[in-house]
């Protein structure tokens, strides 16, 4: 790392509207490392991103880039001085090429697009970064995964020669497999002295990439280039949060109680994006639909709400079959959404606010007139107790308001409408801080009046803070209904990781059982739980009744439990024997090459003669460092 | 309640301090300039002739503002109101006035269900689908006509146009009636306000329970049944039914809708607004036959004020912030 400032940003400022998006902003980033951007959603990450990368214009405050007095009008602006931002919603053309994409910013310069010398540029770039063979450079972006389409947006960056590259929340997507893969590209372009701005709010990821950190609360800088090194993890979040915030989840989740249940739903498919969900919703209950970005749990949510068609599985709402083909009739029968993209799903910009948030009063409501009259003390009561002044209904347009003014009107709109089943996805996305809280409480209030909560979300941490029971989605299909009591970041990151990504798991699994018979399985040991040791069961492969470890993938027995609780409870070099005499278990701990621990794989087996286990540990742990 | 009331007051000021007040503004200029020009502008036998002239276009950009608050287009109006005029004519032949009046509006209704099916349910481009029905509908009133005019319309046709109601006569009072009664119902009812929540976002519409389907149909059928009012009424005035009829029409009552303020891509506009679009394209027809100008020249003055009045509107919404 350089001590010299490639960027430095100060009194960073930034009003939309009347919202203070940044308020005294600065940032300095170094060639050479790695900066971490930190702060809850809402903080101003992304704006100040924004501003930094031309797409957005600051209305106060100096940037110098390379000494010099740097402002950048528009987004080609910040590519020719040298910055380039690999977006969270990338901003590829689905129909061009892969190669066509990384040098759509050539384009625009003279020259025109000569497709041979690209060709061979696009190749050294993935060549530099260890990824020549991982992205086809005649495919359509379309057809790409959301790791290969955030290579493509790195090698897109790294075709303009940038030499500061702003990352924003480029793991939301990714599985730990394919964040391991981002990190080496990142800790390469860093090598090459470029400076990195890397925007999250997963803490394990910051301390694992970055040098220092700066972290912004409420659109300020509280903590300006911080050794990530002298921090530690509470005090990172006491920075993000501030002090009155306090961090203590755990205290109100709202749980089921043995209510009877509401909304069942059965191998729902709708491919290709839903192949087999199913959950049980009930009554009072806030249920979490949890996994990757474009695993499914939007498009659940749509077969659900009658905005999308299944072509398979059955739902039941209070015993009853149900199945709406459009959302006038899930809405008939209780049950409402709040979609996640709010310009596009719920707000209508020429109607004024009021109108909005009776909208689907007005849809509900049958006969002529508008009858704003029947619910006009429902609506009073609501407004009063989502803290929105009553006065600031009858603007003539939502947009104007803050995203987390939006977001409370929405919800406003459908809790009008007193539904017994709440969707809702993504509820806090854009939504600052202090509104997040409200609208956490609502939902707990909305779920102890009796009412079905069903929340999805990317944002582990709230889905572990509001849900009592977590439903993890990988690849369109659940893989795990587990008591978030049980469950951190980490090993919700594992359970939802595309099933994909690790193939050469399952083919191991799959090897080791066509080889030697018995059960293999992979998966979690966590002995710090307090009412003792808990095996988080990931995968398995077998069916041999005589090795059965007594778990199935998605669940997560206590070890005591289950019927190998002599090999899980304290694995060695060979294979344990359990106390009956069967099964035989080998554990081989699993690490990704940067060092990573991702549980263990293990191998069940019945009978007396045993394989040597030497070999096998070695075989077991070689697949996972060169595939993961 | 009374709060409730007061609330939507004064988004309703707001709402036109916006829209149609500029463009009343630009009405009553074109009003002003006009009478000092011609000494003949604001004799009463004018003034009168001014709202006669205004019936037909006035009518069906009535039915052209729905389609249009829906973020649509109907291209088939003009021919539309000419195969229900022949429709009529042929009709009253056999059956008498109000059958061929009825068998007018019913036709109407059925080419715009036409245009509407297709465009809301199967996804086709309104701009295409009503082309189409405005070949189709040209084609059919020159069939069904011979290629000849229908002019042995019984002269008590001419009472449809002619009768005096409350002062005004009734074609005049058609107009008037009917856009008091889009009025209240664009503003004040469940189906108004589902058509402009529709026109500003479809998708928030769809997810909000409203019935798209039917509310993006219908648009379509009033449209249709406003061209064929507007055909009966015309050919009452002259007693006789050109194939022809209506021809070019559809230019004129986009024409009024975008000077009044309405947005093609849907969601914004209003009845009052597309009245005073009607009223500025019709006096300036009216004002330049008084003063004598080519009508070849009419249409390049009713270009320039279509393009000048959407370019004020796009600077001033850009400047306002809104839009």
């Amino acid at each position: 790392m350089s001590d010299t400032a490639l960027l430095s940003a100060r009194g960073i400022e930034k009003i939309f509207d009347r919202t203070r998006a940044l308020a005294c902003a600065s940032l300095e980033v170094r060639a050479g490392e790695v900066h971490g951007l930190l702060g809850a959603n809402g903080a101003g990450k992304s704006t100040l991103s924004r501003v930094l990368s031309g797409q957005v214009r600051h209305d106060r405050g100096e940037i110098f880039w390379r000494g010099a007095p740097y402002a950048p009008r528009r987004p080609r602006e910040a590519i020719e001085a040298g910055i380039g931002m690999v977006m969270q919603e990338t901003s590829l053309a689905p129909d061009l090429t892969v190669l066509e994409n990384i040098f759509l910013p050539a384009l625009a310069r003279p020259g025109g697009f000569r497709p041979r010398a690209f060709r061979a540029q696009a190749e050294a770039i993935l060549e530099g970064l260890g990824q020549a063979q991982s992205l086809p450079l005649e495919a359509e972006v379309r057809s790409l995964s959301a790791a290969q389409r955030q290579l493509v947006e790195i090698a897109k960056t790294l075709a303009m020669e940038a030499a500061l590259i702003i990352f924003d929340e480029p793991t939301a997507s990714l599985s730990p497999g394919e964040v391991e893969r981002l990190f080496d590209i990142i800790t390469r372009l860093r090598e090459e002295g470029r400076g990195i701005v890397f925007v999250s709010h997963r803490l394990e990821e910051v301390f694992a990439i970055t040098n220092r950190v700066t972290v912004l609360r409420e659109g300020r800088t509280v903590a300006a280039s911080i050794p990530t090194a002298s921090l530690t993890q509470a005090e990172l979040i006491r920075l993000m949060a501030g002090q009155d915030v306090s961090g203590g989840r755990t205290s109100s989740r709202t749980t089921a109680n043995g209510q009877e249940v509401v909304l069942e739903a059965r191998h729902l498919a709708a491919p290709p994006k839903v192949r087999d969900v199913s959950f049980t919703l009930h009554r009072g209950e806030i249920l979490g639909l949890g996994g990757l970005v474009g695993a499914g749990r939007s498009e659940t949510l749509e077969i659900l709400f009658g905005l999308r068609a299944p072509a398979g599985g059955e739902m039941r709402l209070e015993g009853r079959p149900f199945a709406p083909h459009r959302p006038r009739e899930a809405i008939r029968a209780g049950l409402a959404l709040v979609p996640e993209d709010r310009r596009g799903q719920s707000i209508v910009p020429d109607l004024s606010v009021q109108e909005n948030l009776f909208l689907a009063h007005l849809a509900a409501r049958r006969g002529f007139g508008v009858g704003l009259r029947d619910r006009e003390a429902e609506a009073r009561r609501l407004l009063e107790r989502l803290d929105l002044p009553a006065g600031r209904l009858d603007e003539a347009s939502m947009l104007a308001f803050s995203g987390g003014m939006q977001q409370k009107i929405i919800l406003a709109r459908w809790l009008l409408l007193k539904p017994r089943v709440l969707l809702l996805d993504e509820p806090t996305k854009g939504v600052d801080i202090g509104t997040r809280r409200s609208i956490y409480d609502m939902l707990r209030e909305v779920a102890a009046s009796g009412t079905a909560v069903l929340v999805v979300s990317s944002d582990f941490e709230e889905l572990l803070e509001l849900c009592a029971r977590i439903v993890v989605i990988s690849d369109g299909t659940t893989i795990a209904d587990v008591e978030s009591a049980l469950l951190d970041e980490t090993k919700l990151t594992l359970f939802a990781a595309p099933r994909s990504s690790m193939g050469a798991v399952s083919s191991l699994l799959a090897a080791l059982v066509a080889e030697y018979g018995g059960v293999a399985f992979w998966g979690l040991i966590d002995g710090s739980l307090t009412e003792g040791g808990r095996f988080y069961c990931l995968a398995r492969v077998g069916e041999d009744s005589a090795a059965e470890p007594g778990f199935r993938a998605g669940e997560t027995p206590l070890i005591a439990a289950t019927r190998i609780p002599a090999a899980l409870s304290a694995p060695k070099e060979g294979f344990v024997r359990e106390a009956g005499g069967s099964p035989a278990t080998l554990l081989v701990p699993v690490k990704s090459h940067r060092g990573h621990a991702l549980g263990w794989i293990g191998l069940s087996l019945a009978g007396a003669s045993l394989p040597e286990p030497a070999p096998l540990r070695q075989r077991i742990g070689a697949v996972i460092a060169h595939e993961m | 309640m009374s709060q409730n009331v007061g609330v939507r007051a004064a988004g309703t000021r707001r709402w036109l301090k916006r829209l149609e007040v500029r463009m009343l503004g630009l009405a009553l200029l074109v009003f002003a300039a006009l009478s000092l020009a011609s000494p003949f502008f604001l004799q009463a036998n004018n003034l009168l002739n001014l709202l006669d002239q205004s019936v037909v276009t006035g009518i069906v950009a009535a039915g052209m503002t729905f389609v249009i608050l829906t973020g649509g287009i109907d291209l088939s109006v003009g021919s539309v109101l000419g195969v229900t005029a022949v429709i009529m004519g042929l009709t009253i032949r056999h059956y008498g006035i109000a059958a061929g009046v009825g068998a007018a509006l019913v036709s109407g209704g059925i080419a715009g269900l036409f245009s509407g099916v297709l465009v809301a349910r199967f996804g086709l481009p309104s701009f295409v689908v009503t082309l189409g029905v405005m070949a189709i509908g040209r084609s059919l009133a020159y069939i069904f006509s011979g290629q000849n005019s229908i002019s042995d319309l019984p002269a008590a046709m001419s009472d449809l146009v002619y009768t005096p109601i409350l002062g005004v006569p009734s074609n005049v009072a058609s107009l008037i009636a009917i856009y008091v009664l889009t009025w209240l119902y664009l503003g004040f009812t469940r189906g108004g306000r589902t058509i402009y929540a529709i026109g500003s976002n479809r998708e928030a519409a769809r997810i909000a329970g409203l019935n798209v389907l039917g509310y993006s149909i219908l648009p379509y059928v009033i449209s249709g049944v406003f061209s064929a009012i507007a055909g009966v009424l015309m050919s009452a005035q002259i007693l006789s039914v050109d194939p022809l009829a209506g021809t070019g029409l559809e230019l004129d009552a986009i024409a009024a809708v975008v000077i009044g303020g309405a947005s093609l891509a849907g969601g914004r506009g209003s009845m009052i607004g597309t009245l005073i679009g009607v009223l500025i394209m019709v006096m300036i027809r009216n004002g330049l036959n008084l003063l004598g100008v080519s009508p070849f020249w009419q249409g390049s003055a009713i270009g320039v004020i279509i393009i000048a009045a959407v370019l004020i509107e796009r600077l001033v919404s850009a400047r306002t912030g809104g839009g």
